[in-house]
């Protein structure tokens, strides 16, 4: 090859090279890359999905204007719903993808195990979904953030409800893991502090198929209600198999989260169902309506309360950033704290002392309404964050 | 009293989806000689393809008919494409292959159906529950037990007492002795796939109602009728209705009575056969 020539292929090469890199708007800088290790299979799927979905509709949303001009990535991993796994997935977004913030971890137990990794990657963790008391105490730390209502609040709002409610007498059956346990020990405490009687508590473990022992420990309590702190089909499964042993009737359902994925599956027999939402898709407010038509317009389906929460988080995220100007995360660590946010579900506010994002807590009801295909929750009464937000970096209300 | 007869109930009725599950399990590792990993997936497909059959019909007794034949179809043609070349490779191979058909399986019913839990309604008949001197209890446990235990004799009584029920004793004891004799084992090998499939199916089928259709049920199915076979033992139809029987009542009366051992029971169980007799209640001894 002549010189001549090798000059003039490697000049087009090159402008051909500069001309693929030119981005098709013209971005400030790279993306902002935020990594999702979220359970995408495996039983505890529809909770990655949830937050993959937001994740969706929030890059559509904010498509063609980006953040500070530069274009939000969303890199999704697999974890199957397994802590181990979730660390090497979110080990990988990290140092692989170069991931500043990772959100949409779907279990508390994956929580926690990604959670105290943050520190020494120098990433930031934003709770969307999980529910865990302890990621805002023993466990807490300045990488971390909680954007959702955690489970301790839900339970409050729910012991709230029932402290007006003329139910005297509670069973409580809880998931047996960090979750269930922790929710349970803060109802309990909750209830009992109302002068009202926990006369029963069990744990079922994650996956339970037969709630049959369950049922009849629960009846033979003489319960008025029973307090539930199963996610998903645990959830499902027990109030499909309650309402045939006709328990439902006799022990009245509450849920320490109501979920639209459990009313779809289990349908009718789930109506009158009571509970906390961490965020109730039926809120009236113009910003949620809004967002319910997008969301509905691009998935063809209602917002879950993850779908809500995790929207939410991505939402203020980007409002931070802006805000700063910049995506380094200490700078971004510390322009979030005591910074507030108007959400879907209203007014948040970012705590400093624990990372605790301080919002409303919701006591609802699974409702029959004809204009949907399906039950929805109906709002029976909002408490606001002062009240339902624990102390902090405790598990206590005031 | 009642609470006894409960307790009998909810065992016997968990026994019963058990076996369901085992039988075909034993019977396959009987014949074959495959430790079939992929199993619980078609209990999972008789459950989702029920969740189908009664949304498009409307019913759930056609349900129960069509979708067993339909699973334990694609179960036989799934031997025949991929087990069938591999039989005289080391058993890992066969373990291999399972458990790649199971994830695939699985994954692809995910994708079909989604993540959501598919809620299956009892039929009419068996909606609500019975009161037995004063003890409420669901219609449909109760049917759950008697379909069990009919299935669970007219396969006892195919076995032993059918001339095609000794074609397949003889292929399971000696497969070559078999060959020579005329059997075509080829085609034993996969129609017993094909029941074992269906069997499970019938399972998943008869399941849905109780427990909804989910993903992960095959694989936690698959997991609680290894114990049972390795109690029952491997290839004994009678030693998978024992081993559900054991495993059922270790599961509920645990749940019940001691709820922080009740996973342990089951495991313990399990230890103490394989410590005693590590071919099983009732298997033979090799």
């Amino acid at each position: 090859m002549k010189r001549r020539e090798f000059l003039k292929l490697s000049a087009t090469g090159a402008v051909g090279a500069s001309m693929l890199t030119i981005p098709p708007r013209s971005w400030a800088q790279g993306p902002i890359k935020i990594g999702m290790p979220a359970a995408l299979s495996g039983s505890n799927a529809q909770y990655g999905i949830q937050a993959k979905r937001a994740a969706e509709l929030f890059a559509k949303d904010v498509k063609g204007k980006g953040i500070l001009g530069r274009p939000v990535e969303f890199v999704f991993e697999d974890t199957g719903g397994d802590p181990a796994t979730a660390v090497r997935k979110a080990q990988k977004l990290v140092e692989k993808d170069g991931v500043k913030f990772l959100t949409g971890v779907a279990l508390s137990s994956e929580a926690l195990a990604v959670s105290a990794k943050c520190p020494e990657w120098k990433v930031i963790f934003m709770s969307t979904i999980n529910g865990a008391g302890s990621l805002t105490t023993k466990s807490f730390h300045r990488y971390f953030f909680r954007v959702n209502t955690s489970g301790p609040m839900g339970a409050r709002a729910v012991s709230l409800y029932l402290a007006e409610a003329p139910m005297k007498r509670f069973f409580a059956l809880g998931s047996d893991y960090a979750w269930g346990r922790d929710s349970v020990a803060s109802f309990t405490s909750q209830i009992t502090a109302v002068k009202k009687e926990v006369v029963g508590t069990d744990f079922s473990p994650v996956g339970t198929k037969d709630f049959a022992s369950y049922i009849a420990k629960i009846r033979q309590s003489k319960a008025e209600g029973v307090y539930l702190v199963l996610a998903g089909q645990d959830a499902t499964i027990y109030l499909r198999q309650a309402h045939q042993f006709g328990l439902n009737r006799e022990v009245k359902p509450i849920m320490e989260i109501l979920e639209l994925e459990n009313m779809k599956a289990v349908g009718d027999p789930m109506v009158g169902a009571i509970g906390s939402s961490r965020y109730p898709f039926t809120l009236d407010t113009p910003k949620n309506r809004e967002f319910v038509k997008r969301f509905h317009e691009l998935h063809g389906m209602y917002p879950d309360m993850f779908d809500g929460e995790t929207y939410e988080g991505l939402e203020w995220l980007a409002q931070v950033i802006t805000k700063v100007g910049t995506d380094d995360v200490e700078k971004v660590i510390d322009a979030w704290e005591e910074s507030t946010y108007e959400g879907l579900e209203g007014q948040f506010l970012m705590r400093k002392c624990d990372h605790q994002a301080v919002q409303p807590g919701f006591a609802v009801e699974c409702v029959k309404d004809p204009k949907y295909p399906h039950p929805v929750p109906k709002i029976l009464a909002t408490y606001p964050g002062d009240k339902v937000t624990p102390k902090c970096r405790t598990e206590e209300f005031s | 009293m009642a609470n006894v007869l409960e307790q009998l109930l909810n065992a016997l009725a968990l026994a019963g989806l058990l076996f369901l599950v085992s039988a075909g399990l034993s019977l396959v590792f009987g014949i074959l000689r495959v430790v079939n990993f992929a199993h619980g997936v078609f209990y999972m497909l008789g459950a989702y393809l029920g969740f189908t059959a009664v949304a498009l019909s409307g019913w759930f007794w056609p349900a129960l008919i069509v979708v067993p034949p339909v699973v334990g179809t694609v179960g036989a043609l799934l031997e025949s494409s991929t087990l069938r070349f591999i039989y005289r490779r080391p058993p890992i191979y066969q373990l291999l292959l399972t458990f790649g058909l199971a994830l695939i399986l699985e994954e692809s019913i995910r994708v079909l159906y989604g993540p959501t839990a598919k809620g299956v309604d009892p039929p009419a008949l068996l909606q609500g529950a019975v009161n037995l001197g004063g003890l409420l209890y669901p219609r449909y446990r109760l049917f759950l037990v008697v379909l069990s235990c009919t299935v669970a004799i007219a396969v006892w009584l195919f076995l032993s007492r059918t001339r095609a029920g000794l074609v397949i004793r003889a292929v399971a004891q000696n497969s070559e002795m078999a060959d020579c004799l005329g059997a075509d084992v080829a085609r034993v090998r996969t129609l017993v796939f094909g029941a074992a499939c269906a069997l499970a199916g019938l399972g998943g089928v008869a399941a849905a109602p109780m427990t909804t259709a989910y993903l992960g049920m095959g694989i936690s199915v698959i997991v609680e009728a290894f114990v049972v076979v390795v109690i029952g033992g491997l290839g004994s139809i009678v030693g998978s209705m024992a081993g559900s029987l054991i495993v059922g009542a270790a599961q509920t009366w645990g749940a019940f009575y001691l709820p922080e051992t009740a996973m342990v029971i089951v495991y313990a169980v399990m230890g103490a056969v394989l410590v005693f007799r590590p071919w099983g209640l009732f298997g033979e001894e090799e």
